[in-house]
C-alpha cells in the first residue's frame, strides 16, 4: 500500500497449484507426443517442458499486469520493461523445473514400473515440489530478502506486509535481484528439503520392507515417527540457537507470514 | 479497504444472473452439441465441448470473484481447487449413472454438493458470508461443466466407458483438474486489489479458458475414439503439431487406420509406447 515498487508480483495461484499446472501440462504433452506420435523420450519431454514454460509465461504476465492494474489507487505503475526482463527468466526456471519433474516421472513409470500414468505422476510431483518450495523457500527468500528492514525475529506483522525493501545495493531492487539472493541459500535449502523428503520417505520402506512381514511394516512406521521426532527436536534447537544469536524472541509479535 | 477485496459485495457491470445463464446454458448446450456433432458430422467438432468449458470457466471465475471479494485473500486458490474437487466427484458419479443425461445429472449432483458445502461453511464453521451458499453452488456447477466439457473435447463423447479408459485411466484427468481449476481461480487471484474490475477479471477468465482448450486439443490428438474421418481432418481445428503419423495416415487406407486404432488401444492398455504397424 502506497509503496510503489519494482518487484515482480507473480500471483498465479500459490506455488503448489502453479507448479502442478506446469508439470501436468508438460506431462500430458510429452505423453501425447510419445504415445500418439512415437517421438523419442528426450525430445517429447523437452517439447512438453517448452509448452509448459510458454503457458507459464502467459500466467506470469496476466498476474503481474492484473495485480498492478488493480492497485491503481496506490500509484503502482506497470513497468513494461519488467515484463520483458522477468518473464523470460521465469519461463526459463519453469522449463528447468518441468524438465526435471518429467524426467523423474518418466523414470518412475518406465524403469521402476510405477502403475500411475505419466501425467498423474507429474501432477503429484508438481504439487510436492511446489509445496516444499513454498514452505521452505518462502521463509528464506520472502521473509529474509523482502523484509530486511524489520528486526530479525520480529515476525511479519500484517500491517507491515506492503512495506517491502524497495531499494537495492545499486538502484531500485527488482525480482531478479531477489532471485540472485535466493540462489545462494533459499534455492539449495529447498532442494535439500525436497531431496530429504523424497529420500527419507522412500528409505524407511526400503530398509524395513513391509512386503517381508507385518512386523517389519510396523518397524517402518516406527522409523518414520523417529525421524520426524528427531527433526522436530533438531529444528527447535536450531531455532532457539538462531534467535539467541541474532535477534530477540518476541512472542506477542509472532504473526505467521 | 484491504488488499484481499473490498470486504463487501462486488461491483458488477454484468449482473451475476446473466453470467449464470451464460455459463450453465452455454456449457450444457455446447457439450450436447459437441456430442451430437461428433456423432453425425465427424470428430473434428469435438472442440465445441471446450467452448462450453470456456463458458463454464468464465461463470466460475465470476462466482469466485463474487464470494472472494468478501476478503478471502489466500483463500482464492483454495476455493478454485474446491470447485474442481466437487466437480470431479460429481462428474464421475453423474456420467457413470447418467448415460445420455450424464452431464445434466453431474451438474445437478454438483450443485447439491456445493449447496451442502456452502451451508456447512456458513452455518457450522460460521464464515458469515451472505452469498456463500449460492456461490458454492455456482462454483461446483461451473467446475463440473468445465470438466465434462474438456473431457468431451478430448474424447468426442461423455459416455462413461470411454471417459474411464481415455481420460481417467490415462491420467489426463489430472491435467483437466489443474487447467480448469487454475482457469477458474487465477482470474480473480491475478486481479486481486482494490481497483479490481469485472471486465478485466472475466477477460482473463476467457484467456485462461482458451489455454485449457489448447491443452484439450493437444490431448485430443491421442484419442482414436471416432475413426470416421482420417486423422488429418480430426486434428484440423487444433493443428498443434504436424507429425510423421499424419502423413502416414494420409497415405494409408481407411482400414489400416482402423487397425492402427485398435492396435494402439491394446498397446496402451498394456502400457507400451510406440507405433504399431498393422
Amino acid at each position: 500500500m502506497m509503496y510503489p515498487h519494482r518487484i515482480f508480483n507473480k500471483a498465479i495461484s500459490g506455488e503448489p497449484p502453479s507448479n502442478a499446472l506446469l508439470a501436468a501440462v508438460g506431462g500430458a504433452s510429452a505423453s501425447v507426443l510419445m504415445s500418439a506420435y512415437s517421438m523419442s523420450v528426450v525430445f517429447a519431454i523437452a517439447v512438453g517442458a517448452l509448452i509448459a514454460a510458454g503457458i507459464h509465461g502467459t500466467y506470469c504476465t496476466t498476474a503481474y499486469l492484473g495485480r498492478s492494474a488493480s492497485q491503481k489507487r496506490f500509484r503502482q505503475p506497470i513497468y513494461l520493461d519488467m515484463v520483458r526482463s522477468h518473464v523470460p527468466v521465469m519461463m526459463g526456471f519453469a522449463y528447468i523445473t518441468t524438465f526435471c519433474i518429467l524426467v523423474v516421472s518418466y523414470l518412475m513409470t518406465s524403469v521402476l514400473g510405477h502403475p500411475f500414468p505419466l501425467t498423474l505422476l507429474a501432477f503429484i510431483w508438481g504439487i510436492t515440489v511446489g509445496a516444499i518450495g513454498s514452505s521452505t523457500g518462502d521463509v528464506h527468500y520472502g521473509a529474509e530478502r523482502e523484509f530486511q528492514n524489520v528486526e530479525f525475529g520480529s515476525g511479519l506483522n500484517a500491517a507491515n506486509s506492503g512495506n517491502i525493501v524497495r531499494k537495492a545495493e545499486c538502484g531500485l531492487r527488482n525480482g531478479i535481484d531477489n532471485s540472485w539472493f535466493c540462489a545462494k541459500f533459499g534455492g539449495p535449502v529447498t532442494g535439500l528439503a525436497f531431496g530429504m523428503t523424497v529420500f527419507l520417505s522412500g528409505w524407511i520402506t526400503t530398509i524395513f520392507d513391509p512386503s517381508m512381514g507385518a512386523n517389519i511394516g510396523w518397524l517402518s512406521i516406527v522409523a518414520g515417527l523417529a525421524i520426524i521426532l528427531i527433526l522436530i527436536l533438531w529444528n527447535r534447537r536450531l531455532e532457539v540457537f538462531a534467535r539467541n544469536q541474532y535477534g530477540p524472541y518476541k512472542e506477542d509479535e509472532e504473526v505467521t507470514a | 479497504m484491504s488488499a484481499g477485496g473490498s470486504g463487501g459485495g462486488a461491483a458488477e457491470a454484468i449482473p451475476q444472473n446473466k453470467l449464470i445463464a451464460f455459463g450453465a446454458a452455454g456449457g450444457l448446450i455446447a457439450i450436447y452439441l459437441s456430442y451430437f456433432m461428433v456423432q453425425f458430422a465427424g470428430p473434428a467438432f469435438s472442440f465445441i465441448g471446450a467452448l462450453g468449458a470456456i463458458c463454464a470457466i468464465v461463470w466460475g471465475a465470476a462466482a469466485v470473484r463474487r464470494v472472494a471479494n468478501y476478503g478471502l485473500g489466500t483463500g482464492v486458490p483454495s476455493i478454485g481447487m474446491l470447485a474442481l474437487g466437487m466437480g470431479v466427484v460429481a462428474t464421475i458419479f453423474g456420467l457413470a449413472i447418467g448415460g445420455i443425461a450424464g452431464p445434466v445429472v453431474a451438474f445437478v449432483t454438483a450443485m447439491v454438493i456445493g449447496l451442502v458445502i456452502g451451508a456447512l461453511a456458513n452455518r457450522i464453521i460460521g464464515m458469515g458470508i451472505p452469498i456463500m451458499e449460492q456461490s458454492m453452488t455456482e462454483i461446483a456447477g461451473a467446475g463440473t461443466l468445465a470438466i465434462v466439457g474438456l473431457s468431451t473435447a478430448m474424447t468426442g463423447t461423455f459416455m462413461f466407458d470411454v471417459i474411464l479408459t481415455e481420460v481417467i485411466a490415462t491420467g489426463y484427468i489430472a491435467l483437466i483438474f489443474i487447467v480448469a481449476g487454475i482457469a477458474i481461480l487465477h482470474p480473480f487471484n491475478a486481479n486481486l486489489g482494490p481497483d479490481e474490475k469485472q471486465d478485466r477479471t472475466l477477460s482473463t477468465a476467457f484467456e485462461k479458458g482458451a489455454i485449457a482448450m489448447v491443452m484439450a486439443g493437444i490431448v485430443s490428438q491421442f484419442q482414436p475414439v471416432h475413426p470416421l474421418l482420417p486423422q488429418s481432418l480430426s486434428d484440423w481445428p487444433y493443428g498443434m503439431f504436424l507429425s510423421a503419423s499424419t502423413a502416414s495416415m494420409l497415405s494409408g487406407t481407411h482400414m489400416m487406420w482402423l487397425e492402427q486404432v485398435s492396435c494402439q488401444r491394446k498397446r496402451r492398455n498394456r502400457n507400451e509406447h510406440g507405433t504399431c504397424c498393422p
